[in-house]
């Protein structure tokens, strides 16, 4: 098989989306209200200040929109996908072709982030850019460095998702583990509130979990607040993370595997 | 000739965990666990030539499906050797996947939202079919499956007759080899039915395309396979042609001779009387060379004969009676 099979599922994903385009209207609109919902309260906690522990009211804007609308993003798909079809078996369909299936769930849900960037979050932030305005990166290092940073997060966050999709075949219904994992990364990702604002013994917790390499670490990066020998290092610390977290599920996918072949699919 | 796929003594044995019922049960299953071993293919050994066309057949839970999953690479044999193309399956799933086509009656391989066509076109690159290749295969299977008129609607749409009329193309898109078909007919209409045999016999007579196909429907096998496997309980209970099977049980030709009047007690030494209703009696023709005309020349003229009526015992009755007679044949068949 050539490589270019999977930007193939990219595409074929997008397409597949496209089938299903009188959707956006609604989720576009959803995700407008809820934009201009948090941009609302960050405005009434900054009353009038200019800073509030040396970040602006701007700052907390151009954050809402990338660390919740463009890294956080809706990992219920490829939750409900990988559970499902562990469960009833119909994963062997993949297994009787020659590609790996794990690369063909980041390929096609690749395919599903973009367009979801496309048709929704790019629409609400040129909305937002046009009323109450976004702060373009602090810097070209800090630009530059956002786009390693952006990737992470992506491949963070799609192995969380996968290993709340495989833990579906042991534990729970698929349904609660998603909505476990919204929990988790609703308050540990810093998608909602920064780690600046959080008390400071749990800011330095959450600071070294995985979680913060989704929507904070990145997002902070783009503002500027970490300087360059501060990325440099958590760049680092992300790809350790990404590396133990791609490994655990490698082995929990083996496992998966292998209970299949005992049950017989 | 080598054969493509052999079985030597293969064997699947699955360990399924006893539940122990009732809440002591429940608290006792904390500490123990029981394993009880469930042998769903027992020592089964065939071989199957390039271009053979093969029915695997048996009752539910025969271990019929789990054969085709140690063929196709996605089980681990427990025991024994299985050879695919020269390689052991499971080893080489990726390899073994690229040379092989499956069809599952119950699990669709087409993406629900998109159009049949663009289907096949993500085949195209996780098979690395050329270009042309490709364009003549799609236009071949187009043609000989129907598919013109649904070939750019999207798979949810599709009826099941559509549907699996499309997953077969989808499975031969790449020339496998090997076509493995898990209950092809399963939930199809006569007509349908109809149109995916002849499809199927015809693939495997032009293209030469090896088929392994397992079924409930015994006329599938009739019309498509010259060869059949029958297991029951894991084990392999007969492995030959049909005709084969239906000579060891006899061929058991019935006839039905009527005359105008009752001509009294008849007696031949080519059939044997089985029921006699006076102007009508039934016979069995027990041996295989005697034709029709033996029993009509002993008969003889002047008793008034009005009718004759020969039935071929049709596959669905030799099967049973293979199945009822098993403990006394299974000694018996290779």
């Amino acid at each position: 098989m050539r490589l270019s099979a999977y930007p193939a599922f990219t595409t074929t994903a997008f397409q597949a989306r496209l089938a299903y385009r009188n959707q956006v209207w609604a989720s576009v609109f959803g995700e407008l209200v809820a934009t201009f919902a948090y941009i609302a309260i960050w405005t009434a906690a900054f009353a009038g200040a200019s800073s509030v522990a040396g970040v602006s009211l701007p700052d907390m804007i151009t954050y809402v929109l990338l660390a919740g609308s463009l890294l956080n993003w809706r990992t219920d798909r490829l939750i409900n996908e990988l559970g499902e079809s562990v469960r009833t078996g119909d994963v062997t369909v993949f297994l009787l072709k020659p590609f790996q299936y794990p690369g063909f769930l980041a390929a096609n849900h690749f395919g599903q982030y973009a367009f979801d960037q496309i048709v929704i979050t790019l629409p609400v932030a040129i909305i937002v850019a046009l009323t109450v305005g976004l702060l373009p990166p602090a810097s070209l290092f800090h630009g530059l460095m956002f786009l390693p940073y952006a990737a992470l997060s992506w491949l963070i966050l799609f192995c969380l998702a996968c290993l709340a999709g495989l833990l579906a075949f042991w534990l729970l219904t698929v349904f609660a583990l998603e909505w476990f994992l919204r929990g988790i990364m609703a308050l540990c990702s810093g998608a909602i509130v920064p780690l600046w604002f959080m008390p400071s013994q749990l800011a330095a917790a959450l600071g070294y979990l995985p979680f913060a390499w989704v929507s904070y670490y990145p997002s902070a990066v783009y503002l500027g607040k970490l300087d360059a020998g501060q990325s440099w290092t958590h760049l680092g610390i992300g790809l350790v993370w990404l590396v133990a977290l791609g490994s655990f599920l490698a082995w929990l996918w083996a496992r998966a595997r292998h209970r299949l072949v005992v049950q017989g699919g | 000739m080598l054969p493509i796929i052999s079985a030597d003594g293969v064997g699947k044995t699955f360990r399924q965990l006893k539940r122990q019922s009732g809440f002591s049960g429940a608290v006792r299953s904390l500490f123990s666990r029981d394993y009880s071993e469930i042998r769903a293919v027992d020592g089964v050994s065939f071989a199957i030539g390039a271009g053979e066309a093969v029915g695997y057949l048996g009752p539910n839970g025969a271990g019929k499906s789990t054969m085709i999953k140690m063929m196709t690479g996605i089980l681990t044999p427990s025991a024994g050797a299985l050879s695919v193309l020269g390689r052991e399956p499971h080893t080489h799933r990726m390899t073994n996947a690229a040379e092989i086509g499956v069809v599952f009656g119950q699990r669709s391989q087409l993406w629900w939202d998109l159009p049949v066509r663009d289907s096949y076109d993500l085949n195209r690159h996780i098979y690395d079919i050329p270009e042309a290749r490709f364009a003549d295969n799609l236009a071949y299977l187009t043609a000989m499956l129907d598919m013109a008129s649904f070939l750019d609607r999207p798979v949810r749409q599709l009826s099941l007759g559509q549907r699996m009329r499309a997953e077969i193309a989808m499975a031969l898109l790449h020339d496998p080899k090997i076509l493995f078909l898990d209950e092809p007919t399963i939930g199809l209409d006569v007509v349908a039915k109809d149109a995916v045999r002849k499809f199927l016999a015809e693939i495997n007579r032009e293209r030469g395309t090896t088929i392994i196909l397992t079924t409930h429907d015994l006329v599938d096998i009739e019309e498509i396979c010259p060869r059949l496997i029958m297991v029951d309980e894991g084990k392999l209970l007969f492995d030959g042609e049909l005709k084969r099977l239906r000579a060891s049980l006899g061929s058991r030709r019935r006839l039905t001779l009527e005359f105008a009047t009752d001509p009294g007690p008849l007696v031949l030494t080519t059939a044997t009387l089985s029921a006699d209703e006076g102007a009508a009696k039934h016979f069995v023709l027990e041996d295989e060379t005697v034709s029709l005309i033996d029993v009509l020349n002993e008969v003889g003229r002047g008793h008034g004969l009005k009718d004759v009526k020969l039935d071929e015992p049709d596959i669905e009755e030799v099967i049973r009676t293979f199945y009822q007679n098993k403990p006394s044949l299974a000694g018996a068949a290779p």
